[in-house]
């Protein structure tokens, strides 16, 4: 019994790689990468969606350079040692290109790995300026970095007459560098950070730490981790008698966050790569979405569909398979018209010019801060 | 019928695989396959399997701790968090070579266990379960929030080692790095079993107040136990950082140190073919089930609970003793 | 906000903090105290009692509104329903490991833990839900302390809660089994008592015990997740052997310490909110070295 058992896991086992190696010769294959298990698995399979959607509409249009393009979607489950996994999965399939890259501390390995195989990586979300230097060149960021995104927060900070600032991240590579980023800059203009500070991931008591923070009188707070532990954080700090300004990065760009902090976040700051709500040009993507996949699209949706819709015109403009042609064509992109803006990329390849904007929360919508 | 013809021949694998030169074919049989493997494996089996060997070696060194000694370890992350960090921090902010920095690793992770195992192993072996938790966590962020470990996100730009002049930076050299250190893991953990040291173990193990009355060192035993559980993390760990290049404390979770004990008890406690069956499982059985999407890793626990239901002692039959 | 009035507020989280950790924290010990068993599954009832509760609650509120009424019946319900899971479950899969080795019982509970974290992530497709029931902010303002009607709903119920359980160990006949059990299962099988009933009873209670936390807890933070079992399964276990495992009182007061720990490191100078945990775990360390059986635990002769 148990020789016959374990065979059959041997077998089966054995059968799962072998089937994961096989290959289809008329098909321009494109990896994905997202999480899509775990805890950030919903942004992850809401970027996976709109990869998808962008997919059915190029094969509609009779694919790229002739070809169909299929998908093949490797899960990083937000994690380093997953997305490492996952990464040589995709390039063991032959993939010409990849399209991905949510959380940054799960996309930074693999940077190398698929910068080893020459693979082009469109990175549609994953936005910490660690990326940048870990970049061996066939990777392309289209999502603003977090330099970006300090420049944005400062300024709308100064324009509120902010003087003391509090800055809470959550652990993770991406909030502490946005949090760390921020208090540089901040402090390098003479001005002050009165309370710098930790939520561990999962916690849902931070009262303890609201009380912290309003005991240090800030005119601000700044949340730059995710959602669902800022919308705890807002519904605490507000719950407590906190009134002043509250500000959140763009990992807590969601409709979640308002449907969690309910009345509490009304008022609430948020910087953000434009969502499909305020990018006129996305009104189609927006129908389309809805109608295949019943739900609205999400923060990143429209720049993992723009992120494959670059990939396809750059392999258009490459004129063939080959990874390295595929990366000259993509680092050679000119003012790619996106739903989320126009692509081209600096030095870096990183995008030229920042598309963030400023939302505010209003009757439990986002709205553009006028 | 069907049931007596497979009982009689479990009876007769288990009685050929009694004869030391019949398990010696097997183990050389295995071992040229696990030789020959990347000659027909794609990047990805390459990497899951390099993977697998690489849960191997961390497997026996917990192994060693909760196998062999019978202490529940529910932080060996640490000592692997350790080693990782040691090579991580003196290869790319001293400039060391790499392969100066494994006795580096190994001997902060040595202390590491002495500064765990010192002042705990006296206790109850639950108490002590949830010492070794609140170490792990303690390591994990002591790396989250210092500046040398490079904070949240971690070492980046780890260099890959050079060996006789060919870097080490394709699938199959880690493959190959990671297969040579599980077979010495495997060789180091036989020697120990059969050893003066592995007995102490046992009798620690099964009786702890009859092997202080035969004039064991107890606590001094075990505190073996910790530091060559925790050198096999620190080896592991400081291969991990150049594998990857890059480390982050999100590696090193409570998670992590539970699917480590998993692969020991999956495959059998203290029996080294049942660990790295164990090992094995662990990886291989996400990687398979990974079209189940979200839902492998309920079937992964639904195996498992039906595993320990069926088979309490683990995967590996077991030994005539 | 003066330093008596950060002291005061830091003591109001602290205890409502402490109020959560506590609840969960009694089914550990419970549990351990009758089978010597630590259930790490228990966080994950925590969260599928929440979960439970906000099924319940949408669907009852249509008929009572998103009143306290709403709120309490569909944490009785809850709690009815998940201290029926924790017995299905010690019944499917700790009652057979019972006499098997005793880390493998333990690889069982994880195992446990994670089917149900992860059945849940697959049910709910890994999203936040939110438990709006819009409880308003009022409370009691002393200046610059500020206690809401929630936490102070909340901090009455677990009370009462606690002390019927006190009551029914202490002065029911079946507490007396259970303390029984606890002292020598053999012993109680010779004297008649039906000792896997009472044991799927302890189960029942700690599970649902840790169920009307869940509820609490999703009615106060607004929000629920598979995963959010994990954070506080862990804290409570620290918080009942802080207490002393296997001792009730030992485990209310494991918890109210803990989170007072919590609350007051979060504020000290050079620590802050990014070593709490170091804090909190250091201290616990260092609590078991100097006194390995908890504040309330006895002194035993451990017999494995």
């Amino acid at each position: 019994m148990q020789t016959k058992k374990m065979t059959a896991l041997v077998g089966g086992a054995l059968a799962g790689l072998l089937m994961l190696s096989q290959a289809n010769a008329a098909d321009l294959k494109i990896g994905i990468m997202v999480p899509t298990t775990g805890s950030e698995a919903t942004a992850g399979k809401d970027m996976e969606n709109s990869i998808k959607l962008a997919v059915n509409e190029i094969n509609k249009a009779g694919g790229v350079l002739g070809m169909n393009v299929v998908t093949i979607t490797g899960d990083d489950g937000c994690d380093p040692q997953m997305a490492t996994s996952a990464a040589s999965k995709l390039v063991s399939s032959d993939v010409v290109g990849v399209v991905g890259g949510y959380c940054s501390g799960a996309t930074l390995p693999t940077l190398k790995i698929y910068g080893d195989a020459g693979t082009p990586f469109v990175v549609a979300a994953a936005n910490s300026t660690k990326l940048i230097d870990a970049n061996p060149g066939t990777s392309f960021q289209i999502n603003s970095t977090g330099f970006d995104q300090v420049n944005t927060a400062v300024n709308l900070f100064q324009s509120k007459g902010i003087k003391k600032l509090a800055i809470v991240h959550q652990g993770d590579g991406y909030s502490e560098d946005l949090a760390k980023l921020t208090k540089e800059k901040w402090t390098a203009m003479g001005l002050e950070v009165v309370a710098y500070e930790v939520v561990n991931k999962g916690e849902q008591d931070q009262s303890s730490l609201v009380t912290k923070i309003k005991s240090k009188a800030p005119d601000a707070v700044f949340w730059t981790a995710y959602y669902s532990d800022g919308a705890l954080l807002i519904k605490q700090l507000r719950q407590a008698g906190f009134r002043k300004l509250i500000a959140v990065g763009d990992g807590s760009n969601s409709p979640k966050l308002l449907e969690i902090a309910g009345k509490a976040a009304e008022g609430v700051f948020c910087f953000s790569n434009p969502t499909a709500d305020y990018l006129p040009a996305a009104k189609a993507y927006t129908a389309s979405y809805k109608s295949n996949y019943n739900q609205a699209p999400d923060a990143y949706g429209p720049l993992a569909y723009d992120g494959m819709k670059l990939m396809a015109d750059a392999i258009t403009r490459a004129g063939s398979t080959d990874k390295a042609a595929i990366v000259k064509a993509l680092k050679e992109t000119k003012a790619f018209n996106g739903i989320t803006g126009a692509v081209s990329f600096t030095d870096q390849n990183t995008l030229a010019k920042s598309n963030f904007v400023v939302l505010v929360a209003k009757g439990g919508k986002w709205a553009l801060n006028k | 019928m069907n049931t007596s013809s497979n009982t009689s021949m479990v009876a007769n694998i288990a009685n050929w695989l009694q004869h030391q030169h019949n398990r010696l074919v097997v183990l050389l049989v295995m071992a040229a396959l696990a030789m020959f493997f990347p000659l027909i494996a794609n990047n990805y089996m390459l990497e899951v399997l390099t993977n697998a060997w690489f849960y191997t070696i961390l497997c026996l060194g917990l192994n060693i701790v909760v196998g062999y000694a019978g202490l529940l370890d529910l932080g060996y992350a640490a000592f692997f968090a350790v080693g990782a960090y040691t090579t991580g921090i003196l290869t790319s902010q001293f400039g060391v070579n790499f392969w100066l920095t494994i006795p580096a690793a190994v001997f902060c992770s040595m202390v590491a266990g002495i500064i765990i195992g010192g002042p705990t192993l006296r206790l109850r072996s639950d108490y002590l379960a949830i010492v070794t938790l609140g170490f792990g966590e303690i390591v994990r962020i002591i790396a989250r929030n210092l500046e040398i470990t490079g904070g949240a996100s971690g070492l980046i730009g780890i260099d890959r080692p050079y060996f006789f002049g060919i870097e080490l930076s394709q699938g199959i050299h880690f493959y190959y790095v990671f297969l040579i250190l599980a077979i010495i893991a495997c060789f180091v953990s036989y020697r120990l079993q059969n050893s003066r040291l592995g007995r102490a173990w046992q009798y620690v193990r099964e009786d702890e107040d009859a092997a202080e009355a035969m004039g064991i060192n107890r606590v001094g035993v075990k505190l073996y136990a910790y530091v060559i559980g925790a050198m096999f993390g620190g080896v592991a760990g400081a291969f991990f950082a150049v594998k990857m290049t890059a480390i982050s404390p999100e590696t090193f979770t409570f998670s992590q140190s539970v699917l480590i004990l998993l692969g020991v008890v999956l495959g059998g406690m203290g029996k080294i073919p049942g660990v790295i069956i164990g090992a094995f499982a662990l990886v291989l059985f996400p990687e398979v089930f990974r079209d189940l999407g979200s839902m492998r890793m309920l079937v992964f626990a639904i195996v498992m609970l039906v595993i320990m239901l069926y088979r309490p002692e683990g995967i590996w039959p077991r030994g005539k003793s | 906000m003066s330093t008596t009035d950060i002291i005061l507020q830091q003591l109001a989280n602290g205890l409502i903090m402490g109020s959560f950790y506590a609840m969960v924290a009694l089914g550990y010990t419970m549990v351990y105290g009758i089978i010597k068993l630590l259930n790490f599954a228990h966080g994950d009832l925590y969260m599928v009692g929440g979960f439970v509760g906000f099924l319940i609650l949408s669907a009852i509120s249509s008929l009572l509104g998103e009143s306290w009424t709403a709120i309490v019946c569909s944490m009785v319900l809850s709690m009815l329903a998940v201290g029926m899971l924790g017995v299905i479950i010690q019944r499917v899969a700790y009652r057979p490991m019972l006499t098997a080795p005793r880390l493998s019982i333990l690889i069982t509970a994880l195992a446990v833990s994670m089917i149900l974290s992860n059945g849940v992530m697959t049910i709910t497709d890994g999203e936040y839900m939110a438990f709006n029931t819009d409880l308003g902010f009022d409370g009691l303002d002393f200046g610059n302390v500020f206690i809401s009607y929630t936490q102070l709903a909340l901090v009455i119920s677990a009370s009462v809660l606690m002390v019927i359980l006190y009551l029914f160990v202490n002065k029911t006949l079946y507490g007396k089994a259970m303390r029984a059990i606890a002292i020598d299962q053999d012993a109680c099988k010779l004297m008649g008592i039906n000792v896997n009933k009472i044991i799927a009873l302890t189960f029942f209670i700690g599970s649902s015990l840790a169920a009307a936390a869940g509820v609490m807890a999703g009615v106060y933070y607004g929000s629920l997740h598979f995963s959010m079992g994990f954070v506080i399964g862990l804290k409570a276990f620290t918080a009942a052997v802080i207490g002393g495992i296997g001792s009730i009182p030992g485990a209310m007061l494991g918890g109210l310490l803990l989170g007072l720990l919590e609350a007051f490191g979060t504020q000290i100078p050079f620590i802050g909110s990014e070593w709490k945990d170091v804090f909190s775990f250091g201290l616990l360390i260092l609590l078991l070295i100097l006194k390995p059986t908890g504040i309330l635990g006895k002194t035993e002769i451990e017999r494995m």
